[in-house]
């Protein structure tokens, strides 16, 4: 009787142990990764904990791919080249890579996982992004909905940029939000102003960030930015530009035309603004120094539905038909677009009737 | 129901705060799954499909661009405005593809009736069969779209 | 029947005349739930007819040389249990590592193998009909491509069903069982066809 208890549990104990010991053994083996190496445009090297996703695991070093959905997949912004160690596509990057991007290894780094050392190439300007301890310096009101924000540097205390690039702005959580948020702003501050980066927000109905910065969002709090990014900047020719911007959208422009005073460019420049009232214009006494100051820049604004106390004695109508009657040679100049993706097909659309090629025509395409 | 854990991912992703500040589904404390299902079923219980209705929703939203935030008629008795700001927002379906945070304002006067969506709405409707959870502010009702888009029963 | 052959029958009737889901209605819980998209429905068939293969030919050894020896019979059915979710959770590595895809689309039902029934029937079904090793390991072979074959068919029809008008109150679950049992009653007509007791 106590025998055959004592012998049954010891059975069962022996295959429990056996088992439990192959557990261990697989879960060292195959479970485990280890560390693995990460080479970077075969200069820098990275070692990092293996089967994390290479964005992660290169944010985490300090190096920033940009990323618009924060590493679901949804954006496909965080394209890089694995040159050495990739293994197969996932199905979730697949969508987003094309037949010559596959032949050249290029994989979405949010999904790709780092199982063994690896190397990889990345555009040269991504070194230069850099995650920034800011602090609120200032907040205030540009309009009924537009807030500037003023940041100072605190660490790294300085930003190198071109003027009309972007930074991401992290939203720590909040209410019922349970974990940090990106959203990418363009920056209004000029490059020569190192140790501030100010930005413009508009409020958006159910917008996680600009409700944040609009109603908790004070001076003094500490904000976290990365940056720069973006392939939205003056391109060094001598030809004319057109800026057709409204709202918000100023900021990078505002930042690119404050640039070009300050090196006193000889470019002839409009810009064309628009807006629906007198109450969603703003910033008009910097716009007229800045005409002072420049060569030869005019501001133009058109409200499309000017109210009566306005007093509006200015251009009306869409911003599209102000530009289609008032452009000047359109077919030699360069434009530069920021505003609502409708705005921008809109404005396309009318540069190229007026006869400009589409590759002078720039915007943030993250917008 | 049960769903899989890829259901389960998807619904945290329609959490308030990971993509919108209210999020998709309000106060549903149903599963994924199951308000899928239920609208799927209303759906059909009207002879039309999901297809059918983004088609009408994409159909408004297009003409109404050219209106560059302002109202404007379509087809004698809706009105139609279209506004949008700057950014895109990811699908918490996952999968590529961002979406434009377009707005799309429908009045049909004949019934005194308006609808707001967006963007990406039309892409929940059209691939996903997916309407918002109830108590939602976006909250489409399928009958509601149907009515006031007039989405024709197929033939 | 000769030696060679039983084995052989065993393995078709554990497939066709025998299924494990449609002729014994073990396994079913796990085929109601996964069985609404076609290739994940083959993704867990085949991990399911691994899982099955190895534990019953496992199991028949344990069972033979550990536990008959002492006298612990009664031991089999915990035994059994504790050998099939040691062997379900070493494939779960295994699928995580090297199929990242299935393993996100399976999900919950992965470690779920363990407690369909059909993995413990079937081992039980073994000592039952005292099958030598190289019959278990067919039966189990062959079980699990039966449960396999099943699955498949309900995926393929609940495709199909999509687009098809249901009576409200009986969508999901209810039109599914429907289906299974409409299922199981044409492979009823198979039984006796094969004896492999």
């Amino acid at each position: 009787m106590i025998a055959t208890l004592l012998i049954s549990v010891l059975i069962i104990t022996l295959i429990a142990v056996v088992l439990a010991l192959l557990m261990v053994i697989a879960d060292a083996t195959v479970g485990n990764y280890g560390v693995v190496k990460i080479t970077i445009n075969d200069k820098k090297e990275l070692e990092v904990l293996g089967g994390q996703p290479l964005l992660k695991a290169l944010n985490n070093e300090g190096v920033f791919i940009p990323s618009a959905c924060g590493g679901r997949g949804s954006c496909g912004l965080c394209k890089v080249q694995v040159l050495e160690g990739g293994g197969n596509y996932l199905p979730t990057e697949l969508p987003w890579i094309s037949e010559e991007e596959r032949s050249d290894n290029i994989r979405l780094s949010c999904q790709f996982k780092v199982k063994n050392d690896v190397a990889i190439k990345i555009p040269e300007e991504l070194f230069s992004v850099r995650q920034f301890t800011t602090t609120v310096e200032s907040i205030r009101d540009l309009t009924h909905d537009i807030k500037e924000v003023r940041l100072k540097l605190e660490d790294p205390p300085e930003i190198e940029m071109k003027a009309g690039q972007f930074i991401q702005f992290q939203v720590p959580e909040y209410e019922l939000t349970d974990e940090p948020v990106y959203r990418a702003y363009s920056m209004a501050s000029v490059p020569s102003d190192t140790n501030h980066i100010e930005l413009e927000i508009r409020l958006v109905p159910n917008g996680i960030c600009t409700t944040y910065v609009h109603k908790h969002l004070k001076e003094g709090d500490t904000v976290m930015v990365n940056g720069p990014y973006g392939e939205f900047f003056l391109r060094d020719t001598d030809r004319d530009i057109i800026c057709i911007a409204g709202g918000s959208g100023m900021a990078p422009l505002k930042s690119i035309l404050l640039d070009m005073a300050e090196h006193e460019s000889p470019r002839t420049a409009r810009y064309f603004f628009g807006a629906r009232t007198g109450k969603d214009l703003f910033l008009l006494d910097e716009m007229k120094e800045l005409e002072e100051r420049m060569k030869d820049f005019k501001f133009i604004p058109a409200l499309s539905e000017p109210q009566p106390e306005d007093n509006w004695t200015g251009e009306t109508g869409l911003i599209t038909d102000v530009v289609k009657r008032m452009a000047e040679n359109a077919s030699e100049a360069e434009a530069y677009l920021c505003g609502s993706p409708g705005m921008i097909d809109a404005c396309v659309k009318v540069l190229k009737e007026l006869g400009m090629p589409e590759e002078r025509i720039y915007f943030d395409k993250f917008a | 129901m049960k769903q899989t854990p890829g259901y389960d991912a998807i619904q945290r992703q329609m959490a308030p705060g990971v993509i919108t500040l209210e999020g998709f589904l309000g106060t549903d404390n149903r599963k994924l799954i199951d308000i899928l299902n239920a609208d799927d079923a209303t759906v059909r219980r009207a002879e039309v499909t999901h297809q059918q209705i983004a088609e009408r929703m994409q159909y408004f939203r297009d003409i109404g661009l050219d209106g560059l935030g302002e109202f404007m008629g379509v087809d004698d008795h809706f009105d139609v405005r279209v506004d949008s700001v700057r950014g895109k927002l990811p699908s918490p379906f996952g999968g590529p593809g961002m979406y434009e945070k377009v707005n799309t304002t429908v009045v049909n006067k004949r019934l005194g009736r308006e609808v707001v969506y967006t963007d990406l709405h039309i892409h929940f409707v059209r691939d996903h069969g997916f309407y918002e959870g109830k108590g939602s502010s976006y909250r489409l009702e399928p009958e509601d779209l149907i009515a006031i888009l007039e989405v024709a029963p197929a033939t | 029947m000769s030696e060679f052959l039983f084995p052989l029958a065993v393995f078709f009737a554990a497939i066709f005349t025998n299924n494990i889901l449609l002729t014994n209605y073990l396994g079913m819980c796990s085929f109601l739930s996964v069985s609404k998209e076609l290739e994940t429905s083959a993704g867990l068939g085949i991990a399911v007819t691994f899982v099955l293969a190895v534990t019953t030919a496992i199991n028949w050894v344990v069972y033979h040389f550990l536990l008959v020896p002492f006298q612990l019979e009664y031991l089999r059915f915990i035994v059994f249990i504790i050998v099939i979710a040691a062997f379900v959770q070493l494939i779960e590595m295994v699928i995580e590592r090297y199929s990242e895809g299935l393993y996100f689309a399976l999900g919950i039902f992965l470690p779920l193998i363990t407690v369909n029934c059909a993995i413990l029937g079937v081992s039980l079904f073994m000592v039952i009909r005292e099958y030598s090793f190289i019959t278990s390991f067919f039966f189990g072979l062959g079980s699990g491509l039966g449960w396999l074959l099943a699955i498949l068919a309900m995926a393929g029809i609940r495709q199909r069903l999509r687009t098809a008008k249901i009576p409200p109150g009986l969508e999901g679950a209810g039109i599914a069982l429907v289906i299974a049992g409409f299922m199981a009653m044409a492979f009823m007509g198979f039984t006796g066809m094969i004896n492999i007791s």
